[in-house]
């Protein structure tokens, strides 16, 4: 039990970053594989998901780090399991954690005459955190300044970003032709809060000098920028969390707007290819807002008597505050979503005859049992962007049963292997999708682990 | 028949992946024994007086002196963590004359924390340094926490007699490693 626990836990709270739902992407028998691709070729003449059921993923990523590392209960002290983690990392390493669960989702058909549209949509609630590591500010909290003379303390280091949002969204895919199938999705992010400090730079450095013993700077553009969060610092506030978050998760937050696009085209009857942008938009912050910055520069001297006019410096610390004032600014700000890009491009083979075929009223269009592909994924981060790159065998097992597995390469692992099936009892389709198969041995150890589940109703009239 | 198969499939999977899966004891009270022990320097005091800055109207001052605050000890946080200051002093004369200078510091009361005296020889053109370490600790460092200015007293000795285009300089360089502890 506490296993499990432990991997729920892990699953659902470290779900760290990538957002890279390689697996989920172009599985057609899942109907979330819209949201990778709103130009997905999956056709239905409804669908609803199972409210709060239907579509359930987190995503937990640490590139430098893994759980054990750090709470490895084996009589290690716990300083030296710190110093060893941070010491091992760079600053480009990250911590990442990406939860998404679906209120409601559904889609229809519109019948037309030359092709069917199909309209897609609902909400869902997203939570998002991304932190590098801040390593040189770790080395001057573990050790001080005193055994780096002349290195310079990168503050640029520090750069983080939470975010809670609920998006509502509504898309619209349709076969162009019969070889191309186009579709875009319309989002409303309503912003639950919002934490950022990704803008920072600033140095801290400490060299010989002849005139001092040191000469030593600070230079600091620090700002965290919050939305939702400035009320619960007021102390005669009394929080009702719940109902806040509800208000703000229905539209009742700081808004923004966002658009999905993507396609599916067949050059050929067995070969695919597949393209799409998600989460291209924007959110503006103007309710609830405080932002704290921490900039300035300032020269420590020391104390510096002046003999000739009796009126000297010396006032170090409130020298500093003055000169690198910590500030509380009330000022909206805009935040970018993360966008995603995928594309794919797949070669089928093993060509499907169905026994009960009715061949007078013949389905010209082929269908294979089996796939293969490969993938490649970019999302933007504060910094560079983050790439991974899959390959799949995608297959049909029984008629119900489809399982896609994939091999990822990203900067967490060179050895993620993913396994999804997804299941079709009459139209009840049931999925589960999972990432880095081989860390299982000891999910602890794990640098990522990424998981997705749910539970949807698809109607399909199985003649075109 | 064949849906009841397939949902064992997945059953039967999911129970697989679940079972073969594995974690380690993991401990995150751990996090209540973190120590953080960093060293930091800084500079302590500075300051460089030409000759002439002791003769006011071709007259000699034979004693200059001021008392600049000192504030790094009202930051709680600081006070609590420091567990033991090294001091790093260098005079350095290069002027005809000698000197004695003094740092005293001082708490609020104006009650003397702890006193620091150098002699420095007159300059004959070879290199003219006094250097010093100090080390405080426990009740010694305790008492230095109280230091709210320090008072610099330079007392010139009698000599050949300065004038307003006499070379030299009297310089103090000092600086400071503290050792911090945070639990």
């Amino acid at each position: 039990m506490r296993k499990m626990i432990m991997i729920l836990v892990l699953l659902l709270a470290i779900d760290c970053y990538s957002q890279n739902k390689q697996i989920l992407y172009n599985f057609t028998s899942v109907p979330q594989s819209l949201m990778t691709n709103p130009g997905a070729d999956f056709k239905y003449d409804w669908y609803a998901g199972v409210p709060l059921l239907s579509g359930i993923s987190a995503n937990v990523g640490s590139s430098g780090f893994s759980a054990y590392d750090l709470f490895a209960d084996n009589g290690v002290d716990f300083n030296i399991k710190l110093r060893n983690a941070v010491f091992s990392t760079t600053r480009k390493d990250k911590v990442a954690i990406n939860e998404q669960i679906e209120i409601f989702n559904g889609g229809f058909k519109i019948a037309g005459e030359e092709s069917d549209s199909y309209i897609s949509f609902g909400m869902y609630q997203e939570f998002d955190m991304l932190s590098y590591v801040p390593k040189d500010i770790a080395i001057l909290a573990l050790d001080g300044n005193r055994d780096y003379l002349g290195k310079v303390f990168n503050l640029g280091d520090l750069s983080a970003k939470a975010e809670m949002l609920s998006v509502f969204h509504l898309g619209f895919h349709k076969n162009i032709t019969e070889k191309l199938i186009l579709g875009v999705r319309g989002k409303i992010y309503s912003s639950i809060y919002n934490a950022n400090s990704t803008n920072n730079s600033g140095y801290i450095y400490t060299i010989p000098s002849e005139t001092g013993v040191y000469e030593q700077m600070i230079y600091s553009q620090l700002q965290l920028n919050t939305s939702g969060i400035a009320p619960y610092d007021d102390e005669d506030y009394e929080p009702n969390v719940t109902k806040d978050i509800t208000k703000r998760a229905l539209l009742g937050g700081n808004l923004g707007l966002g658009f999905d696009a993507g396609f599916t085209y067949y050059p050929k009857k067995n070969i695919q290819l597949t393209a799409s942008v998600i989460d291209v938009g924007f959110i503006k912050h103007s309710k609830e807002v405080e932002s704290l910055t921490f900039k300035g520069t300032y020269k420590y001297e020391g104390v510096v008597p002046n003999f000739s006019s009796g009126n000297s410096a010396g006032g170090g610390y409130q020298e500093f505050k003055d000169a690198i004032p910590l500030d509380t600014l009330y000022a909206d700000y805009t935040t970018w979503r993360p966008a995603k890009f995928n594309t794919s491009v797949q070669y089928s083979f093993d060509e499907e005859r169905p026994e009960d075929c009715n061949c007078l009223n013949y389905d010209p269009e082929t269908t294979y049992k089996s796939a293969v592909g490969a993938q490649l994924f970019v999302m933007s981060t504060p910094r560079t962007p983050l790439v991974a790159f899959t390959t799949y065998y995608r297959r049909k097992i029984f008629k119900a049963l489809q399982m896609k597995a994939t091999y990822t390469l990203d900067s967490y692992s060179y050895k993620n292997i993913g396994l999804g099936l997804s299941s079709h009892f009459g139209p009840v389709n049931f999925y589960v999708l999972a990432d880095n198969l081989l860390e299982y041995s000891d999910v602890t150890k794990a640098n990522s682990l990424s998981f997705q589940l749910g539970l949807n109703v698809i109607f399909k009239n199985s003649k075109k | 028949m064949k849906t009841l198969g397939l949902n064992r499939v997945i059953s039967l999977s999911l129970l697989l992946l679940l079972s073969f899966s594995c974690a380690s004891d993991l401990d995150y009270d751990q996090v209540n024994d973190i120590k953080l022990e960093p060293v930091f320097i800084a500079n302590l005091a500075y300051f460089d007086i030409p000759a002439n800055e002791f003769v006011t109207g071709g007259v000699e001052q034979n004693v200059i002196f001021d008392a600049p605050t000192v504030d790094v000890f009202n930051d709680s946080f600081f006070r609590k963590s420091l567990k033991k200051v090294d001091f790093f002093l260098e005079m350095e004369n290069t002027i005809a004359r000698a000197y004695v200078v003094d740092l005293v510091f001082l708490d609020r009361n104006n009650q003397v924390v702890h006193t620091t005296n150098f002699t420095v020889p007159e300059y004959t053109g070879l290199e003219n340094k006094v250097t010093r370490t100090e080390i405080f600790e426990n009740t010694q460092l305790d008492l230095l926490k109280r230091t709210v200015r320090i008072a610099f007293t330079l007392r010139m000795l009698p000599g050949a007699p300065l004038t307003e285009t006499s070379s030299g300089n009297l310089k103090l360089r000092s600086g400071v490693t503290a050792y911090l502890v945070v639990e």
